[in-house]
């Protein structure tokens, strides 16, 4: 892999650049690199064979849970094109924030996850997942009342977790809000004895924007 | 071509989706869930 930079990578025939490509962004999968796995798949599947619809499927199993991965959905003619139905349900639980749904499109497709080996990868969106769900609690509350839609008591997210047949206590909630506001998923900070999260009034859920959660 | 490439993308791929809409059903339930805790909380 490494001598391959001596030489002038346009000299080489464009099959062989788009399977290196494809091989190398496949490796930084696995590295958790996501940038840079964005940018190899995506050369792979800009420039290679339009008509192998094979070959774009391949790349696209491997770019879609990237692309998931920095916050970027694949549009629903793309999964039925290439026959992808395993990131259905997945990219419906993100845009939902539905964390019974993420789960079973985990266990429903177990087997082909762990398999390409992205399993690990589609396991993270789960945070993503939290931050929406968070997102949509904050909104119902701002419809409800704006000025108080800030402040989100623990106990309601206990009850919404519930819902989503999710059974946990204040203290685990509070360890996810926690990790949430650390890896800057949600602008805010705890108010530990009255049991309540006070969200940023500017932007409280910063979008990731093509970056990874850190 | 750079250009159409560029188009292409763009249809394959949503960056704007975390959109504001509480409209949908999953919303919709999770506010009826939140709701009526509420108010058994007022009790």
């Amino acid at each position: 892999i490494e001598t391959a930079r001596i030489f002038d990578f346009k000299e080489f025939p464009k099959s062989d650049r788009v399977t290196y490509m494809y091989y190398t962004g496949r490796l930084e999968v696995f590295n958790e690199n996501f940038p840079a796995a964005d940018l190899k798949l995506s050369y792979a599947l800009k420039h290679c064979n339009p008509l192998s619809e094979a070959n774009i499927r391949m790349i696209l199993k491997y770019l879609i849970p990237v692309k998931l991965s920095i916050g970027i959905l694949p549009k629903d003619w793309l999964l039925e094109k290439y026959n992808l139905p395993e990131y259905g349900n997945i990219v419906q639980a993100l845009r939902r924030g539905d964390l019974r749904l993420l789960r079973h499109a985990l266990q429903d497709y177990e087997d082909r996850f762990l398999r390409s080996g992205v399993y690990l990868v589609l396991e993270k969106l789960e945070l993503q997942v939290y931050q929406r769900l968070m997102k949509k609690i904050y909104m119902i509350q701002k419809q409800k009342d704006p000025s108080k839609a800030h402040q989100v008591k623990l106990d309601v997210i206990v009850k919404a977790l519930k819902w989503l047949e999710m059974d946990m206590d204040l203290d685990e909630v509070e360890c996810i809000m926690a990790i949430l506001i650390y890896k800057n998923l949600m602008k805010g900070y705890f108010a530990h004895k009255s049991k309540v999260v006070v969200l940023s009034k500017t932007d409280p859920f910063p979008k990731l924007n093509g970056k990874p959660v850190n | 071509d750079e250009e159409e490439e560029g188009k292409e993308v763009n249809q394959q791929w949503e960056d704007d989706w975390d959109d504001d809409d509480v409209s949908d059903d999953f919303s919709l339930q999770l506010r009826k869930e939140l709701e009526s805790n509420a108010e058994n909380e007022k009790k």
